[in-house]
């Protein structure tokens, strides 16, 4: 498994994958839209997909000593990597602002308990879409992102949307009671993405596996 | 012992069907896959390496099955796919630092001596290589983790006749001691003329024939004119069995 994250991240990974990575500091920007950080997210494993194709990645991949499944597992763990560390590297951010009160959030959502688990279920939604239906093929990668960043800018806009509806807004909040209320969501949002990526894994393997190269 | 079976290889395509592709390999042998562009020659090479995915058949590499071990039967293998370059923009260096990780057998000795031997600097980037030297650097990652079985899909096409010789010198001392052979799929029948020991001939995605390259030239004699005393070569073996008449 670190053999493959290794390839991936020395040869494989596009330089915007780390830099979309470190856009997770975008969440110290004074009242900004923060799901547009998870943009990022989903745009750097997509450039890597597609440097990936440019540099014949899978040719060399899968005539490593490794299985015709691992260049999927590959990928996911790069995407995994570059997801969940884009969310760890703007959650400091995200405590100062919360225990400083700083600049509270008028456009959207704070960068909250909610917002990480909302966000995971947000990245899991277009992992899903994305890697399933680029495995179909092992190239077209553009047709894959369009369907998967659709449904997922759907969820962001809804993200969003919480701070303005009275009903939601306690998933906006930041006082202590709010935040307390908002864990079961986190916890949600972990169990969502983890079991997607498993099933993300799953079909896409599946479907590689009859993708003649 | 035979280092590579192949045992009844069957893929549909809409336009294209391989059918019970059968052939095995020796230790020590040069095999050369011939066939016109189109008659199945690399996707025999790719449904051996587990790249496309067959619907029929079998792989058996060392007495083991492919699909089932994998890992170990990739171990002992090196592949050049002619017109396929990886990581154009990275240099050498960092390819073999990556690859290096994956094989239990690396011998970073033997990567220093064939790197120097095949005058490769691993400083260049792969787009500053020529043709023959790239399918040098993928030979000397192959000897470097000792793989037994070189799979290579074209390698000398695209190269100069210079290059071309200089590699297949290579392939025949490869061969030399006995413990490694390798399987070669060319439409250049030069090329199996200076160094193969055994043919196998694919025409429309079906095995006409494998031998010996002896036996394989003298099977073919029956398409001899009459009027001709001389044994047919390959390439005339191979213009005579393809050849067309058109009713314009």
């Amino acid at each position: 498994m670190f053999k493959l994250i290794y390839k991936e991240f020395s040869l494989a990974a596009h330089p915007t994958l780390i830099i979309f990575m470190f856009l997770g500091l975008m969440i110290i920007i004074p009242s900004y839209p923060y799901t547009v950080v998870l943009l990022f997210g989903c745009l750097g494993p997509f450039m890597s997909f597609l440097y990936a194709r440019e540099t014949n990645d899978i040719f060399y991949t899968v005539l490593l000593p490794v299985k015709k499944d691992d260049v999927v597992k590959g990928k996911l763990l790069m995407t995994i990597i570059a997801q969940i560390g884009q969310l760890l590297i703007s959650a400091p951010i995200a405590v100062y602002k919360i225990v400083t009160n700083f600049d509270l959030n008028s456009i959207g959502i704070e960068a909250n308990v909610a917002y990480y688990g909302l966000s995971l279920i947000s990245f899991a939604i277009f992992n899903l879409i994305f890697f399933t239906n680029f495995y179909k093929t092992a190239y077209k990668a553009g047709q894959a992102f369009l369907l998967a960043i659709i449904p997922s800018t759907v969820v962001n806009v809804a993200i969003e949307a919480v701070s303005h509806i009275p009903a939601t807004q306690w998933l906006d909040g930041i006082s202590r009671e709010h935040l307390i209320k908002q864990l079961p969501v986190l916890i949600v949002g972990i169990i969502i993405y983890a079991a997607f990526m498993a099933l993300t894994y799953k079909i896409s393997v599946n479907r590689f596996r009859r993708v003649d190269l | 012992m035979k280092l590579l079976q192949v045992e009844g290889l069957s893929k549909k395509y809409p336009q294209f069907t391989l059918k019970d592709v059968s052939f095995s390999l020796e230790e020590g042998e040069i095999m050369g896959l011939i066939g016109k562009n189109g008659a199945g020659k690399s996707t025999t090479l790719k449904s051996i390496l587990n790249m496309v995915y067959p619907d029929k058949g079998k792989i058996l590499i060392d007495g083991r099955e492919f699909r089932q071990f994998e890992i170990e039967c990739k171990q002992k293998i090196g592949v050049v796919l002619g017109g396929i370059d990886f990581y154009n923009y990275k240099k050498l260096s960092n390819i073999t630092t990556v690859t290096r990780k994956f094989y239990h057998d690396w011998d970073d000795f033997a990567y220093q001596k064939y790197m120097q031997m095949f005058e490769l600097d691993e400083k260049k980037r792969v787009n500053q290589l020529s043709a023959g030297m790239k399918v040098k650097y993928l030979i000397a990652i192959a000897l470097s983790h000792k793989a037994k079985l070189l799979i290579l899909d074209e390698p000398t096409s695209g190269l100069d006749p210079v290059a071309r010789d200089d590699l297949l010198e290579l392939f025949t001392q490869l061969v030399k001691d006995g413990s490694r052979s390798i399987l070669f799929s060319t439409h250049i029948t030069s090329d199996l003329d200076k160094c193969a020991n055994s043919i196998t001939y694919i025409k429309n995605g079906q095995i006409l024939k494998t031998a010996k390259k002896e036996q394989f030239i003298s099977y073919f004699q029956y398409l001899k004119n009459p009027d001709e005393t001389d044994d047919l070569n390959l390439e005339e073996i191979m213009i005579r069995t393809e050849r067309k008449t058109y009713h314009v």
